[in-house]
């Protein structure tokens, strides 16, 4: 059976407690934490020893997307108590100005594909390059962001298959013209139904969409339409 | 006969040069200036372009063929957000332009303005393809270069074929002999032969001005166009063996990988196709020579500015005893019978692959 969850961030932006209180007896096994903000992260971290985290089986957490070249060791080495905790590190690649000291974090360090406003790691030609600088990170597949990347999925195709033994689980959403993560549409339902057998039953689906808690089960259930699990995968 | 592989990243044209012992002046000169007035472009139009627009040019500038006195054919290739700031845009690009082109775009108006992916993509065929969509959209795919950002260049060419490929699905899951995209091939075809139909209107309607050039034009580089279409539908027997054409089609998501594929082989100008091609079958490397020979003399016409602006002002009439006129006719005969060599010849496979798709 497929985990299927939500970010943080998609529930309730920095207030990852409120977050925690919507998925709270829900029976939603995924869950990926959110410091998309610098000043998200400390007080993540500091809390993550209170939190009551049991009721899921598969957690990961979403690292800064914007930092300066002066904090970034800082941030690494603060990240590094959550690689010993096995739990997959999302990061931005444009985002690393120096890949060296992410190695550290190894298999945690989970380079996520991006949307097209991004200078690199939107094509499987690009994000090749950042796993030659990153060799034993995995991957986290955004799937809205393939496809507002290249809207035929050629693209999706190319990442999954150049990627697929580093694949740790997927990002879900409809990235709009904005590059903002949005609902699933009826045309995103569909260029997702194309790769959906690539993407194997055991890889997480962690849901971006903004969503209130009178309609988690609803999102889901989209989700499940767009990404089947397939025999073939 | 099965296809060799030669990969010839850098130019097929200068390795082909080579392997003949020949010197194609006009063709390499023209190479270099396409080159250097591209980068001449890329920095006049910094920051003018975005992750939803390409700064797309055409015709000569694209294919590698620059000379003095050619046009400068560009759009404005939008993927994104209706913004009204686009015409400012356009307008800023226009003045851009002119400072490093000698002629405004031409009097059809194609070019010089904005394209819209969504006409592209969708309109093809039935009565809102028009002649301007038509020409945009196959020239996207045969002739064409982004000049800085490629993004919505990228995208759009993309899901232009993603059209022609997934919409000929005898092509992809048939148990088909051949895989010829038709719906693609057709699709160059009939803009091979609406060039044609053109010449004879704007001969007719633009009172014989301009037509001999414009008839040299057709027999050359237009005709470049369509044969390197044709060599790109063929691509899967021409570049592939059967066991990398297997690979590409045998089992699921064979779809994405023929778009892959034929996205990647779009990419080079129409030039460096049948070049890839006469590398491929050693044993028309004589034909290669007649073909680029003619190629590169007619090049050479165009590139010189005076026999460049006689044919401009050559009357029709005037035609018949017109030294340069009936040089490059010739030359285009040459080019012709070359070509007709390389489509009809029965020691490769392109001579079934013509007859079986290329008449009928």
């Amino acid at each position: 059976m497929r985990s299927i969850g939500f970010s943080t961030g998609a529930l309730a932006y920095a207030d990852f407690r409120k977050a925690l209180q919507i998925l709270s007896g829900t029976g939603i096994e995924a869950l990926e934490l959110s410091a998309l903000r610098e000043a998200e992260l400390a007080p993540l971290l500091a809390a993550l020893d209170i939190l009551d985290l049991s009721q899921f089986k598969y957690i990961s957490m979403h690292a800064p997307s914007l930092f300066s070249r002066e904090s970034e060791g800082h941030i690494v080495e603060s990240l590094l108590p959550i690689a010993q905790r096995n739990w997959p590190i999302v990061v931005h690649p444009d985002a690393i100005f120096d890949p060296n000291p992410w190695r550290a974090l190894g298999a945690a360090l989970c380079v996520e594909n991006m949307d097209k406003r991004k200078p690199i790691g939107r094509s499987a030609e690009e994000l090749t390059h950042v796993f030659d600088l990153l060799p034993d990170a995995s991957f986290c597949f955004d799937i809205g962001h393939a496809r507002q990347f290249d809207s035929t999925m050629t693209e999706a195709y190319l990442l999954l298959t150049s990627f697929r033994s580093r694949l740790r689980q997927v990002h879900v959403s409809e990235v709009n013209a904005s590059s903002k993560h949005d609902v699933l549409s009826y045309t995103s339902i569909q260029a997702f139904r194309e790769v959906a057998h690539l993407i194997s039953a055991e890889i997480p689906l962690i849901l971006e969409t903004p969503t209130g808690p009178e309609s988690l089960r609803a999102e889901m259930e989209r989700v499940q339409e767009a990404l089947p699990i397939s025999a073939a995968a | 006969m099965e296809p060799l592989t030669p990969q010839h990243p850098e130019s097929a044209l200068l390795a082909l040069e080579q392997q003949l012992g020949a010197e194609w002046h006009h063709l390499t000169e023209a190479r270099k200036r396409s080159i250097s007035k591209r980068a001449a472009l890329k920095e006049a139009l910094a920051d003018k372009d975005d992750e939803d627009t390409s700064i797309v040019v055409f015709g000569s500038l694209a294919r590698d063929e620059f000379t003095d006195g050619s046009d400068l054919d560009w759009t404005l290739l939008i993927d994104g957000h209706a913004d009204p700031k686009h015409q400012d845009l356009v307008r800023t690009i226009r003045e851009i332009v002119k400072l490093q082109s000698e002629k405004e775009p031409g009097r059809e108006a194609t070019f010089g303005s904005m394209a819209w992916s969504h006409s592209l993509v969708h309109l093809i065929g039935g009565e809102d393809d028009t002649n301007r969509n038509t020409t945009q959209r196959i020239l996207m795919l045969l002739e064409s270069a982004p000049i800085r950002r490629r993004e919505a260049y990228d995208r759009v060419c993309k899901t232009i074929l993603d059209r022609y490929i997934l919409e000929d699905p005898r092509f992809i899951e048939g148990e088909v002999k051949c895989r010829v995209p038709r719906f693609l091939l057709n699709d160059f075809a009939r803009y091979w032969r609406t060039m044609a139909v053109d010449f004879a209107y704007k001969r007719r309607v633009r009172a014989q001005g301009g037509a001999a050039i414009r008839n040299i034009k057709l027999r050359m580089s237009r005709k470049l166009i369509y044969v390197s279409g044709l060599l790109v539908c063929f691509a899967c027997h021409l570049e592939l063996t059967i066991e990398a054409r297997r690979k590409l089609f045998d089992g699921p998501d064979s779809e994405r990988r023929a778009i892959d594929f034929f996205q990647k082989a779009l990419q080079r100008t129409p030039l460096e196709i049948p070049c890839e091609t006469f590398l491929r079958f050693p044993h028309l490397l004589k034909t290669a020579r007649r073909v680029l020979d003619s190629y590169n003399g007619f090049l050479g016409v165009l590139a010189d500015r005076d026999s460049r602006k006689h044919l401009e002002q050559l009357l029709p009439e005037n035609e018949e005893g017109d030294r340069i006129y009936q040089d490059l006719r010739a030359l285009s005969h040459e080019f012709r019978d070359g070509l007709l060599d390389l489509f009809f010849n029965k020691d490769s496979n392109l001579f079934e692959l013509t007859r079986i798709y290329g008449v009928f």
